[in-house]
């Protein structure tokens, strides 16, 4: 009964148009004052303790490291960087936009950052070079998401914070999927361009190669100072966020020179505000969850999940639905804090493996991000190709089907995910 | 009369002014101060572990950076959620109202405001008493033993400053009918290729 409530007020608070945090807060709080017997004081601490743990510091820190690389000048670099690599293949450009997308959100971590970043310097040299527009925009919105999957990853830190899972686990889980779908977006431009005959580059020589890395291997070196910290536990995951941010600052201040000091305090600013705008969300997550706790809904939903007897096969598919849908109206991180709690629990007790499990809503939410009618990155990609949303639904579909037969594998066929960090003697 | 009505403005407008820097410049150092003290402390740790820097390291503890690293976080996001509020950074879900007519869309914008005061005027009047709760338990913290009451003061702080700035925003609405607009995915350092 108190579920049907939660969820309803939940819901219709949503549905508003409010602030996401706040539509968790007052739905605690009406349930509270109107329906429980929980006194209002011992839920009071839990209001401000949500945040005070060290591994939830990573995503500021993460925040900050990805602004000051979030930059033209480094999305130059990487476009430059993979076009000397790929650009002689079919799709030339567009093929080195799938990968300049993989590099440039590895080391950014926003999706939308990067269909506008390599989106606005690649698709004019694109269009300029013959490809037809919607070409250059289904690449760009779809490769951008690679961020998320691709280490480090906001949305798999908020996953293992809020499941209580190891981050590093998760960071090394992603790698693999992550190079995978990189390729199998390459293999459907590579396809297309060969198809119709889209111009390629001439070959780049080893010279101008190494050039290019050179040029942005600084920017790179940021995801195996991340990777490696955490993997020799030379760091945890929160030290290794917060000497990725050190890093970034020098490599953005004084070996690229795209930043002065002087534009410092503006990326502290923006970094710290969107850091407050998660961190709100997670404090009132934290509340919501712990009032479910309190009245054992978790455990009723995984009952009578069970009690329905669909097994795993048939409760993955069900969670693949239900973030698919979610994705269409919310951001990845609040989806996760909203849901991860609640499906994680039945997907323990039916034997799925907790980094597994994070892997597969992480793809989801790849997918969400440019599933018509209102993912993030269609939006983004709208606003700079001037497309509009149907005609960019339309682009998109050749790489969005692939990414959905990505997903599937992802479900169903766990050791993609699992087999790096059991190599590796994680677990 | 009316150079008094001046005046009064411009003087509100420029404690609003002077409100809206100390904000910006708080949340920024914070966030500039947590990162450093996180770097130094790893960094000292590894300086522990060579032979000619040891005996210096040692003497330095460094074992209270975690614990100051997440209260500077905690001010800078109960402080950060109020700077959000007025540069429209938190969103909701507006698909449906974004298809309503704008009296109606209005009306919800308006909902919407309002709960958000309302929540953080309630949160910040249970932090309030949460915090003189603490204050008269003494309660310090483990490591640093700075008294517990002061590191939650951020948050009936917060809270009040967020519901202030749900309010204004309120008005502005009111007064202009627009809402501040964060942008997603705006990145510096792509003017050339408009040129």
């Amino acid at each position: 009964m108190s579920a049907y409530i939660i969820f309803g007020l939940l819901i219709a608070f949503m549905l508003t148009g409010m602030p996401i945090s706040i539509a968790l807060g007052l739905t605690v709080l009406a349930f509270l004052f109107g329906l429980s017997d929980i006194p209002i004081e011992t839920v009071a601490l839990k209001l401000f303790t949500g945040i005070e743990k060290f591994e939830i510091m990573a995503i500021p820190f993460f925040i900050l490291a990805g602004n000051f690389l979030t930059h033209g000048g480094v999305a130059r670099r990487m476009i430059r960087f993979a076009t000397s690599m790929v650009g002689h293949w079919h799709g030339g450009l567009g093929l080195a936009g799938v990968l300049a997308c993989a590099l440039f959100a590895a080391v950014s971590g926003s999706s939308p950052a990067t269909v506008v970043a390599i989106g606005s310097i690649l698709l004019p040299a694109m269009v300029k070079q013959g490809f037809p527009k919607s070409f250059g925009a289904g690449i760009i919105t779809t490769s951008g998401t690679l961020g998320i999957l691709i280490p480090p990853s906001i949305v798999m830190v908020i996953y293992a914070v809020s499941t209580n899972t190891s981050v590093g686990k998760l960071f090394m889980a992603g790698v693999i999927p992550g190079i995978v779908l990189a390729t199998l977006l390459g293999v459907t431009t590579w396809y297309r361009a060969r198809k119709y005959g889209y111009p390629r580059l001439a070959r780049a020589t080893w010279r101008e190669r190494l050039v290019a890395l050179r040029d942005s291997f600084w920017g790179l070196l940021l995801i195996v100072v991340v990777i490696g910290g955490i993997y020799s536990g030379m760091f945890t995951p929160t030290e290794a966020a917060a000497m990725s941010a050190v890093y970034a600052f020098i490599v953005a201040v004084f070996v690229y020179k795209d930043l002065t000091l002087k534009q410092v305090p503006k990326v502290l600013l923006d970094s710290a505000s969107l850091s407050a705008m998660l961190l709100y969300i997670i404090t009132n997550a934290v509340l919501f969850s712990f009032l479910m706790t309190y009245e054992n809904i978790p455990q009723a939903m995984a009952q009578w999940l069970l009690d329905m007897g669909l097994g795993a096969m048939g409760f993955l598919l069900m969670v693949n639905l239900l973030l698919l849908l979610a994705g269409n109206v919310m951001e990845p991180s609040s989806i996760v804090l909203i849901l991860a709690p609640i499906l994680f629990p039945v997907a323990m007790q039916l034997g799925i493996d907790p980094i597994h499990f994070g892997i597969l809503i992480v793809v989801n939410m790849e997918v969400g991000m440019c599933h018509p009618p209102v993912g993030l990155n269609l939006y983004v990609a709208s606003g700079i190709t001037k497309m509009g949303i149907t005609e960019l639904t339309v682009a998109v579909w050749p790489w969005l089907l692939t990414m959905l037969v990505f997903l599937v594998v992802v479900t169903y066929w766990p050791p993609l995910s699992l087999w790096l960090p059991r190599q590796l003697g994680m677990m | 009369m009316e150079s008094g009505r001046i005046a009064r403005f411009s003087k509100r407008y420029k404690t609003m002014k002077f409100l809206n820097h100390i904000e910006e410049w708080l949340i920024a150092w914070l966030m500039a101060i947590a990162t450093l003290i996180i770097f130094i402390a790893v960094v000292h740790r590894y300086a522990s572990g060579i032979p000619m820097l040891q005996d210096y390291a040692i003497a330095i503890n460094m074992s209270w950076a975690q614990e100051l690293c997440i209260y500077l976080f905690v001010w800078m996001a109960k402080f950060g959620a109020a700077y959000g509020v007025r540069t429209g950074i938190h969103v909701g879900v507006d698909v449906l109202i974004n298809r309503l007519s704008a009296r109606n869309r209005a009306l919800f914008v308006y909902f919407g405001l309002f709960a958000g005061a309302l929540f953080t005027g309630v949160v910040g009047f249970l932090g309030a008493k949460l915090v003189l709760g603490i204050y008269e338990t003494g309660q310090v913290s483990a490591d640093l033993e700075l008294p517990m009451w002061l590191v939650y003061l951020a948050i009936p702080l917060g809270s009040f400053l967020m519901c202030f700035r749900f309010l204004q925003v309120a008005r502005n609405f009111h007064r202009s009918g627009e809402l501040p607009r964060y942008q997603v995915a705006h990145v510096e350092g792509l003017e050339v290729e408009k040129a």
